[in-house]
C-alpha cells in the first residue's frame, strides 16, 4: 500500500509501530484465511494457473499461436502427440490453453484493477464531499449500474479498434458502479467516526483525510472486492472474445471458443475444441471467487459472525 | 453481430415469501392445463392446412431492396425472384433464353436492338406487363445518377431507349455492346416507380406486398431478421410449389446448422468444412458441394479518388509501387490457404474469373505468375527501397516501419484465417500487419481507409458486371458519392479493353479480350485472388424432395443466376415432423409444470414443517 521500508527498529517510532502493526495483522488475516477450506482450494488452483502462465513462454513458447508451422491437421482429434488435439488451423490445443491463460488472466487483472481503482476514486470523493458533486457522482454510477454491463461493453468494444487494450478498456469502465456504492456506504461509516473529526480539528485537509484515515480504511473492501471482480472480468473477457468483439490474432480462452464456434465445432461436435477452453474458464472464475468470499468473510466483521 | 441476451446473468428467484402447497399445486395445475389446451390444438391445425414453407437460413444483410442500389448477393438473389429480367439463363448450361423478352433482334450495323416482349406477363396487382416498363427502367438509370448505382454498367453506353409498342422494346446505342443479350437488369414496374422522388435513398421496404412479375412477391422484410415471399401464382413460366418462401437470418452458422438438424430451415449454406463433414452422414439431409462462382480476393487500394480527379482516403503510399503489391502477393501461400483453411474445399486461385466459367477462365502463364517465393518477395522489397532496419522491420519512405491495415468481414470466418497467416507471412518479410474484422466494413471501404482488404465476387455467365467494376468510370463523380467501384482501380490500359469487349460481338474475339483484361489485372496487382471457394450447402430431403442446381451437373443452388433453384423446389410430403415437434413441446411443457409444481408443493411443506425450528 504504501512504498516506504521500515526504518531501523532501535527506537520503535511511530512508523516502525505502524508496520510492525500492519505484519500482526497480516498475519492474522492469513491464521484466520488458513481456517477456510475453500479459500485455501481456490488460493492453490490460483497458485497453479499463475505459474502455468508465468511459465507459459519457457513451456510452450509463442511459436505455439504460429498458423504457419502448426504441426497437426485442421481439427485433428486428441492423440499422444497432441493430447487435446488440434485446433482449425492444427495447432496444438493444449499449449493454446497454457498460452490463452495469460491473456485471459492479465485482462482479468487489469480489468478488474480499472474497475475497482474508478469505483474507489467515485466511491471515496463521493462519501466525503457529500453535497451537489456527490448526488453528481451517485447518479452516474447509477446510470451506469441500470445499464446492462454487456451491453455497454459491446457497445465500446465496436466502436474501438479491436486490442486487448480496448477490451480491458470496455469491461473496466462498465463494472465499477457496485465498487462505487460499496465504497461510498464505507466510506461514510469511517468519516462518521469521532477521530476524523479530531483530524479535521487538527487541520487535516480533504486529501489527508481521504488519503490517510479513509482509504485504509476501506482498503479491505475494495481488496475482497477486486478479488471477486476478477472472475466476472474474466467471463465478460470471454464474453466479448466469444462474440467476436475481441483481438482474433491473440490466443485467449474465449477467443478459442469464438474460433471453435465459426469453424463448427460446436454441430460437428469437435468437444476437444470446446470443453477444455470451457473448463479452464469456469474453474480459474470460481477459484477467484472462492478466494474473493473467504477474504470477504475474513475482512468483513459482519459476514464472520453468521459462522 | 447479434447480441441476443443469452450471456446475461439471470437472478433467482428469491422465494421467501410463505406460500402454502395446495394453493400453489391448483395454480400451477390449473396453469399447466390451460397452456396444454392452448398447445393442443396445434399440431391439428397444422396437418388441415398444411402450409408449406421454405424457409432458407442466411447471414448476409441486405444492403437495399430497390433494385437500383442493391449489389450485395443476398439482395440481387431476392430481385431475381422479384422482378423478371429481359433474359435469363439456361439452367443446365448458362445459355441465354427468353426471359420478359420473347425474342431479340440486332440491326445490321448492331446499333438498334429491337426485343419482343411477351404478352402473358402480368404484375402482381393484375397490371400488364409492357415495353414501355422496361423502357422507363432502362431510361431512369440513364437519366438518374442516383438510378444507376447498382446497374448503370448495362446503360453507359445506350443513345435511346422507346416503347413503340407494348409488345415491343427499342434500344439504340451508341456503341456495339456484347451484353445485349444478358442485361441482368430487374425490370421495375413504371406506374409504381414513377412516383419515388430520390433514387439514391429509397429502399423499396415501405409498403407489402412490393408489387412485381417475378416467380414471387416480396411480403413482408424486417432488417436481419427476415425477409417473406408468396408465390406469385399467375407468374408465367409457373407458380413456385411452396406456399412461402422465408429468408430467415442466422448470424452465427452454426445455430443454422443446428435449425437445420432440428428441421427449423429447410436450407443452409456457406457450410465450413467441418459442418459439411458432420452433415454428410446424416438422415434427412442433403449436402450439396459444387464448384463456386465466387472469388475470393485480396483487394489493393490503389490510392482512393473520385472521378473528378480528387484524392480521399489514406492508403499506404508505398502501395502504389507494383513490385511491393507484387511482393506481398509473392509470400501468400495459395495451396497451404486451400489446404488448411478451405481444406480442400476450394481451387487455387489464378485469374479473375472462376475457372467454372470455362469461356472467359484465364491462368498466368509460367513466367508471368507470381508463385510463391518469400526469398523473390523480399529482394523485391529491397529493390523498390523498402529495407529492413535494426529491428528487422521494413522502413517506408517516411522513415516508419510499415504495418498495413487490412480490412477483414467480421462475419466471414475465412477472412479471419487467412488474415492469421496473412500477418505470418508478411510478418517474415518484415511487414507489420492489423487485422481489422469489422461488422461493417463498408463504411472504411468507401472511404478508401484502409490499405489492404478481403474482396470477392459472384461472377455472372456474362462477366460484364464484375469486369465493369474496375474501370475508370465506375469511380464516384466526387468523395462524397458512392461509385460502382470495387476498388478504386483506374487504369486507362484496362479501360481499353473493357471498351473492346463490350464493343465485341464474336463470342471467340470476345472471350480473348476478356483474357487480356485479367492478364492486365493481374500484372496491376491490385485484385490478387487467392482461391474460388466450392458452394457448400446442404437442405432437408423431408422438406424439400427436389432442386435445380445451376449448372445442373455440380452446381449450387443458393445464389444462382436466376431464381430457379426456389422457383423450381417440389415440396416432400411428410406432414408429420412439424406434429411431432408440437407433440413434443406440449409434453415436455406439461413435464415441466408437473415437475415445478411438484417441487414447489415440496418446499413448501418443508417449510411448513419447519416452521417451529425457525425464527
Amino acid at each position: 500500500m504504501t512504498t516506504e521500508t521500515a526504518p531501523p527498529t532501535a527506537q520503535a517510532g511511530p512508523r516502525a509501530l505502524a508496520w510492525q502493526r500492519r505484519r500482526h495483522s497480516v498475519a492474522r488475516f492469513w491464521k484466520q484465511y488458513r481456517t477456510r477450506r475453500a479459500g485455501l482450494l481456490g488460493l492453490a488452483t490460483l497458485v497453479l494457473f499463475a505459474l502455468v502462465a508465468v511459465t507459459a513462454p519457457l513451456t510452450v513458447g509463442s511459436d505455439v499461436s504460429s498458423v504457419t508451422a502448426a504441426p497437426g491437421r485442421p481439427l485433428q482429434g486428441p492423440s499422444g502427440e497432441l493430447p487435446l488435439g488440434a485446433d482449425r488451423f492444427g495447432r496444438d490445443l493444449l499449449g493454446l490453453l497454457v498460452w490463452g491463460a495469460r491473456v485471459s488472466l492479465l485482462v482479468g487483472l487489469l480489468a478488474a484493477v480499472l474497475s475497482v481503482a474508478i469505483g474507489t476514486l467515485v466511491g471515496v470523493t463521493a462519501g466525503h464531499f457529500r453535497g451537489m458533486y456527490a448526488t453528481v457522482m451517485m447518479r452516474i454510477t447509477d446510470w451506469f449500474l441500470v445499464m446492462p454491463t454487456l451491453v455497454l461493453a459491446i457497445a465500446l468494444a465496436t466502436v474501438m479498434s479491436r486490442s486487448l487494450g480496448t477490451v480491458i478498456l470496455a469491461i473496466g469502465v462498465t463494472s465499477w458502479p457496485t465498487t462505487a456504492r460499496l465504497v461510498r456506504a464505507q466510506t461514510l461509516a469511517v468519516e462518521s467516526r469521532p477521530y476524523i473529526e479530531r483530524a479535521r480539528a487538527l487541520g487535516g485537509g480533504h486529501r489527508h483525510i481521504m488519503l490517510r484515515h479513509v482509504l485504509p480504511n476501506v482498503m479491505p473492501l475494495v481488496l475482497a472486492q477486486t478479488t471477486l471482480m476478477i472472475s466476472s472480468s474474466i467471463l465478460a473477457e470471454a464474453t466479448l472474445a466469444f462474440l467476436g468483439l475481441g483481438d482474433p490474432t491473440v490466443v485467449s480462452w474465449g477467443g478459442l471458443l469464438q474460433d471453435a464456434r465459426e469453424a463448427g465445432a460446436v454441430s460437428s461436435g469437435d468437444w476437444w475444441y470446446l470443453v477444455p477452453p470451457g473448463v479452464a474458464i469456469a474453474v480459474v472464475a470460481l477459484a477467484f471467487t472462492l478466494c474473493g468470499r473467504a477474504v470477504e468473510s475474513v475482512l468483513n466483521p459482519r459476514l464472520g459472525v453468521a459462522r | 453481430m447479434s447480441t441476443q441476451d443469452q450471456h446475461g446473468r439471470g437472478h433467482p428467484h428469491p422465494a421467501r415469501t410463505r406460500l402454502r402447497a395446495p394453493r400453489l399445486l391448483a395454480a400451477a395445475l390449473t396453469l399447466a392445463t390451460a397452456l396444454g389446451a392452448t398447445l393442443a390444438p396445434a399440431p391439428q391445425r397444422a396437418a388441415a392446412k398444411e402450409k408449406r414453407v421454405l424457409t432458407v437460413a442466411v447471414a448476409q444483410s441486405v444492403d437495399s431492396l430497390s433494385p437500383f442500389l442493391a449489389t450485395r448477393l443476398v439482395s440481387t438473389s431476392i430481385h431475381r425472384l422479384m422482378y423478371e429480367y429481359l433474359t435469363d439463363y439456361d439452367p443446365r448450361d448458362a445459355h441465354v433464353v427468353p426471359g420478359l423478352a420473347t425474342a431479340w433482334k440486332p440491326s445490321p450495323d448492331k446499333l438498334t436492338w429491337t426485343y419482343t416482349i411477351r404478352s402473358d406477363a402480368k404484375w402482381s396487382d393484375g397490371r400488364q406487363v409492357t415495353a414501355e416498363d422496361a423502357a422507363w427502367t432502362f431510361r431512369k438509370m440513364m437519366t438518374d445518377e442516383g438510378a444507376a448505382t447498382a446497374n448503370g454498367s448495362f446503360v453507359g453506353n445506350f443513345a435511346k431507349v422507346t416503347a413503340p409498342s407494348p409488345t415491343k422494346l427499342v434500344i439504340e446505342l451508341k456503341k456495339p455492346q456484347a451484353t445485349m443479350t444478358a442485361l441482368d437488369v430487374p425490370i421495375v414496374p413504371k406506374h409504381v416507380w414513377d412516383k419515388v422522388r430520390d433514387f439514391s435513398k429509397f429502399n423499396n421496404d415501405r409498403s407489402f406486398p412490393v408489387v412485381g412479375d417475378g416467380p414471387f412477391v416480396l411480403t413482408d422484410y424486417k432488417p436481419d431478421s427476415y425477409v417473406r415471399l408468396q408465390p406469385n401464382k399467375t407468374f408465367w413460366r409457373g407458380a413456385p410449389k411452396f406456399d412461402e418462401l422465408v429468408f430467415k437470418y442466422y448470424k452465427d452458422g452454426d445455430a443454422a446448422v443446428a435449425a437445420l438438424q432440428k428441421g427449423e430451415v429447410s436450407f443452409v449454406s456457406g457450410l465450413t468444412p467441418a459442418q459439411t463433414a458432420a452433415l454428410r452422414g446424416q438422415k434427412n439431409v442433403k449436402v450439396n458441394e459444387a464448384p463456386g462462382r465466387r472469388f475470393y480476393a485480396l483487394a489493393t487500394n490503389p490510392g482512393a479518388h473520385a472521378r473528378n480527379g480528387r484524392r480521399f482516403g489514406d492508403g499506404h503510399p508505398s502501395l502504389l509501387d507494383e513490385r511491393v503489391r507484387h511482393a506481398l502477393f509473392m509470400a501468400v501461400d495459395r495451396r497451404t490457404l486451400i489446404d488448411r483453411v478451405f481444406q480442400g474445399h476450394a481451387v487455387q486461385g489464378e485469374g479473375y474469373i472462376p475457372p467454372r466459367f470455362s469461356t472467359y477462365f484465364w491462368k498466368p502463364s509460367a513466367d508471368q505468375e507470381l508463385s510463391y517465393d518469400p526469398a523473390g518477395a523480399a529482394r523485391l522489397l529491397d529493390e523498390a527501397g523498402y529495407r529492413k532496419n535494426g529491428d528487422g522491420r521494413r522502413v517506408g519512405k517516411d522513415g516508419r516501419p510499415i504495418t498495413y491495415r487490412l480490412l477483414c468481414h467480421a462475419t466471414d470466418p475465412n477472412d479471419k484465417a487467412v488474415g492469421q497467416y496473412l500477418k505470418e507471412w508478411w510478418g517474415k518479410l518484415g511487414i507489420g500487419v492489423t487485422l481489422d474484422c469489422l461488422d461493417n466494413v463498408t463504411d472504411p471501404w468507401l472511404a478508401g481507409r484502409y490499405d489492404l482488404a478481403f474482396d470477392g465476387w459472384s461472377v455472372n455467365p456474362d462477366p460484364d458486371f464484375v469486369l465493369s467494376i474496375h474501370t475508370c468510370a465506375a469511380l464516384p463523380a466526387t468523395p462524397k458519392d458512392t461509385g460502382a467501384t470495387d476498388n478504386f482501380i483506374c487504369d486507362r490500359k484496362y479501360d481499353e479493353l473493357y471498351a473492346r469487349q463490350l464493343a465485341e460481338y464474336e463470342p471467340a474475339e470476345r472471350a480473348d479480350v476478356v483474357k487480356q483484361m485479367e492478364s492486365r489485372l493481374y500484372d496491376l496487382g491490385y485484385m490478387n485472388v487467392m482461391a474460388y471457394p466450392n458452394a457448400m450447402e446442404a437442405y432437408r430431403t423431408d422438406q424439400i424432395e427436389s432442386i435445380t442446381t445451376m449448372p445442373e451437373k455440380s452446381g449450387n443452388i443458393y445464389g444462382q443466376d436466376g431464381y430457379w433453384s426456389w422457383w423450381s423446389a417440389v415440396p416432400a410430403d411428410s406432414g408429420t415432423s412439424s406434429g411431432g415437434g408440437s407433440t413434443g413441446i406440449v409434453i415436455g411443457v406439461g413435464a415441466g409444470f408437473v415437475a415445478l409444481a411438484g417441487a414447489g408443493a415440496f418446499l413448501a411443506l418443508r417449510r411448513r414443517a419447519t416452521a417451529e425450528d425457525r425464527e
